[in-house]
């Protein structure tokens, strides 16, 4: 039953293995920690929880945590680009949408995996072949699954083992409590006698059940007050925002009023026009230099201002020219053989007898145009005259079967 | 002294040597200036007598290549000289690279700026390959940044002409995230398409903001290129399993590029698939891409001179020759791309400030080791 009253709190604990130091130092308060409330999804992963029969899921080991959340409410899953589904071994590199969640036996599986293996019900797990559902999957939030599980324990046996130091009439008693916590803790964590723990518990429960439930409303409380004192801070944010506005309002005004001010004087007096504004700028200068003192601005570079002041550069971006040398162009001056060239240099090339010409990528009419656009360019030779049709033939039907690059 | 030494002692006259700005394996590049004109340039003084085989193969490339080329997007040679026994490269100053502005993480780019670096690139490849000449080690370091924004190819450390029939070319070109499969395959004879792969990985890469295919050794980079692209069937790319290094790598399934590359138009993924095509002979070659409609589709690219700079840029390191073109254990430059560590070397401006002159000495180091057998 106050696992559904609970359950609209989730307390936020430290990772670290060592929470006794935090205990000492803060009577009663590593239960406190940070209570932040759980948003509709983790509402309805701790009701699937409460419909989950017991003998399924043998809840027996760990009550199964799930991602843990951040102060603004929300999980920060860990991913990282190693990512690599140990059922199917699709990765993050071919799939950039790769999810993994955790199971409560806490092996890692990609949501497709879970999807294809357990829609149909409850269903083995592919690593250890112990029962899982699809709804207890949760996502990662830290990178090592042992902190994950850890944090899982910790949370549920904080829910349980509540007491604060002043349930307790001696510190040395309190101590002993935080250390049989602890106790119970380190077991479920490794796995010692794991039945011999879970029955310490359960008579724990049972005998201190008033006191549990009591310190349960105190937490809600605690965090009834956190609550509140959020709201107020953010309200008087807000209204510190709305102050420094109307502040510049109002500097805005002056300004202009000044300066109507010294046109008006300038009209209407008759003194020496350079002493009048001289005056006046010297007031403006005092009243905004108290004003700059009271008010600390602070100047926050962002990329959208470093973008600004990159458009600030005026030139006009041009349309995009493909070249923009005077390329003389040599093209029309000649034209290659549509059937190519039965040279004697380039015939290795042409019959690429063992065909790792043609993979490379090496082009047998890139050397014939070169060899054409020189002699065009440098010795200005006219390029060859079309040779008897004959020679072309016997090239491109080469009775020797070996592969012709060159064939148009 | 003969007429070929006073016109050298002429040529040297001409340049001012500043200040030293990085040493490499087989070279020390300083920074300098035009005498008559006050022009900054940057000098980089070849060691020849280091060497037991005479000069470094990479320097000749460099001279022989970019004596020929003058372009807007390519670095000008502007002078050779001699002094001593060095050899005088004299090049253009250039302050960054396009490696430089993808990490600086402070720098945010509009898809007009990617299109603005990936026409002036293929501007400047296109005239490379217009001229017979592959460039072959095309990586966004290579690729330099003027001050007024322009970018220019430079690092002719591997290129060579090609289009001569029957000459085998060597296939451990290219550093390894950004070579092609044909070469990983070992083809003898390939052609312009391996540029063209290079830059499809680079316009990948300045969309991502990281490496697009970063392999850990030549067989991890098939097996990478396979599962983001799909393993190439026999139709795909004929002929391919007859390459003289081929190994099946297993077989992936095709990913549509849309699902890594969520914000890129239609018509950028649409070039960008034509630069990695598998069969080199479809590939798109620079010229064609520069009349592809991602070209002229809006928004127009963004005019040079407003292109995102970095903020840091670097007073110690005008080229990216400071590290040499061959890596310190390599016999030429043929293994450079073979010895190439998945680390890239020395070029974010920390590195410099830091690791940057552990590494110098320990180089320095390796050479007085290497010297008295020499």
């Amino acid at each position: 039953m106050y696992y559904y009253k609970s359950a609209s709190l989730s307390v936020v604990l430290l990772p670290a293995t060592n929470t006794c130091s935090e205990m000492s130092t803060r009577p009663g308060g590593w239960l406190q920690g940070k209570t932040v409330r759980k948003g509709g999804g983790a509402l309805s992963s701790s009701h699937t929880r409460s419909s989950t029969p017991q003998g399924v899921q043998s809840t027996s080991t760990t009550v199964f945590g799930g991602g843990v959340k951040d102060a603004s409410g929300r999980t920060s899953e860990f991913f990282s680009m190693d990512d690599q589904c140990p059922v199917c071994k699709s990765d993050r590199y071919l799939n950039p949408k790769l999810r993994l969640l955790v199971s409560s036996c806490y092996h890692k599986m990609c949501e497709s995996c879970i999807d294809r293996l357990f829609t149909l019900g409850p269903a083995p797990c592919p690593i250890c072949n112990k029962i899982l559902r699809k709804l207890a999957f949760t996502p990662q939030t830290f990178e090592d699954l042992t902190v994950e599980k850890e944090v899982a324990i910790r949370r549920r046996i904080a829910k349980e083992f509540n007491k604060r130091r002043e349930d307790f009439s001696t510190l040395r008693a309190y101590n002993d409590y935080l250390e049989e916590v602890e106790d119970i803790t380190f077991n479920l964590i490794n796995e010692i006698d794991i039945p011999q723990t879970e029955a310490r518990i359960a008579a724990y429960k049972a005998e201190n059940a008033a006191l549990i439930e009591l310190n349960i409303q105190r937490e809600e409380a605690y965090a009834q007050t956190l609550r509140e004192q959020e709201e107020m801070e953010r309200r008087e944010r807000e209204l510190r925002a709305s102050q420094l506005r109307r502040e510049e309002e109002e500097e805005r005004e002056e300004k202009e009023k000044e300066r109507r001010e010294i046109i008006d004087k300038l009209e209407t007096s008759d003194k020496d026009a350079m002493k009048l504004i001289a005056k006046s700028r010297a007031n403006a200068a005092k009243r905004s230099s108290a004003r700059a003192a009271s008010s600390s601005s602070n100047v926050v570079q962002s990329n959208a201002r470093l973008l600004r002041t990159r458009a600030a550069i005026d030139i006009p971006d041009v349309p995009h020219v493909p070249f923009n040398d005077n390329y003389d162009c040599y093209e029309d001056k000649y034209q290659l053989r549509s059937g190519g060239y039965a040279d004697f240099f380039s015939e290795a090339v042409r019959k690429d007898r063992e065909g790792i010409m043609r993979a490379g990528g090496y082009k047998v009419e890139e050397a014939w145009d070169r060899a054409l656009r020189f002699a065009v360019a440098s010795l200005d030779l006219p390029p060859l005259q079309d040779p008897p049709d004959a020679d072309l033939n016997s090239l491109t039907k080469d009775s020797s079967g070996d592969v012709i690059m060159a064939a148009g | 002294m003969d007429a070929v030494e006073k016109a050298n002692a002429e040529r040297q006259r001409r340049w001012v040597k500043d200040k030293k700005v990085g040493e490499g394996t087989y070279a020390v590049v300083y920074q300098g200036r035009e005498a008559s004109t006050g022009r900054k340039v940057a000098i980089k003084k070849i060691k020849v007598g280091q060497f037991k085989d005479g000069l470094d193969m990479s320097a000749i490339r460099e001279v022989k290549y970019l004596r020929e080329l003058k372009h807007q997007n390519v670095i000008e040679l502007l002078d050779v000289f001699s002094s001593k026994t060095n050899l005088n490269l004299v090049l253009e100053f250039l302050d960054s690279d396009l490696e430089m502005i993808i990490k600086d993480r402070s720098l945010v780019f509009l898809p007009a700026d990617i299109k603005s670096w990936m026409a002036m690139t293929f501007r400047g490849l296109e005239f490379c390959h217009r001229n017979y000449i592959l460039h072959r080690d095309l990586k966004p370091n290579n690729l330099l940044i003027a001050s007024n924004g322009d970018l220019k190819i430079a690092d002719f450390g591997l290129a060579r002409d090609f289009a001569d029939p029957g000459h085998k070319m060597t296939c451990q070109v290219i550093t390894r995230w950004y070579r092609p499969p044909e070469l990983l395959f070992g083809s003898r004879y390939y052609s312009s398409a391996v540029d063209i792969w290079s830059v499809g990985c680079i316009f990948a890469e300045l969309m991502l903001r990281i490496p697009y295919l970063p392999g850990e050794s030549d067989m991890d980079q098939l097996k990478t290129i396979f599962r983001a692209l799909g393993t190439p069937t026999e139709e795909e790319w004929p002929g391919h399993t007859k390459l003289p290094d081929y190994v099946p790598v297993g077989q992936f399934p095709k990913t549509p590029l849309r699902d890594l590359f969520t914000a890129a138009s239609a018509d950028a993924l649409n070039l960008l698939s034509k630069c990695l095509i598998y069969e080199p002979r479809k590939r798109i070659g620079a010229g064609e891409a520069l009349t592809h409609p991602y070209f002229f589709a809006l928004p127009y690219p963004t005019f040079p001179a407003k292109l995102p700079k970095c903020s840091t840029q670097l007073a110690a390191r005008p080229l990216d020759e400071v590290d040499g073109n061959v890596e310190i254990n390599s016999t030429g430059p043929g293994v450079k791309a073979r010895n190439a560590t998945l680390k890239r070397k020395l070029t974010s401006p920390d590195d410099i400030d830091g690791e940057g002159k552990r590494r110098s000495i320990a180089r320095r180091l390796d050479f007085s080791r290497q010297t008295p057998g020499s």
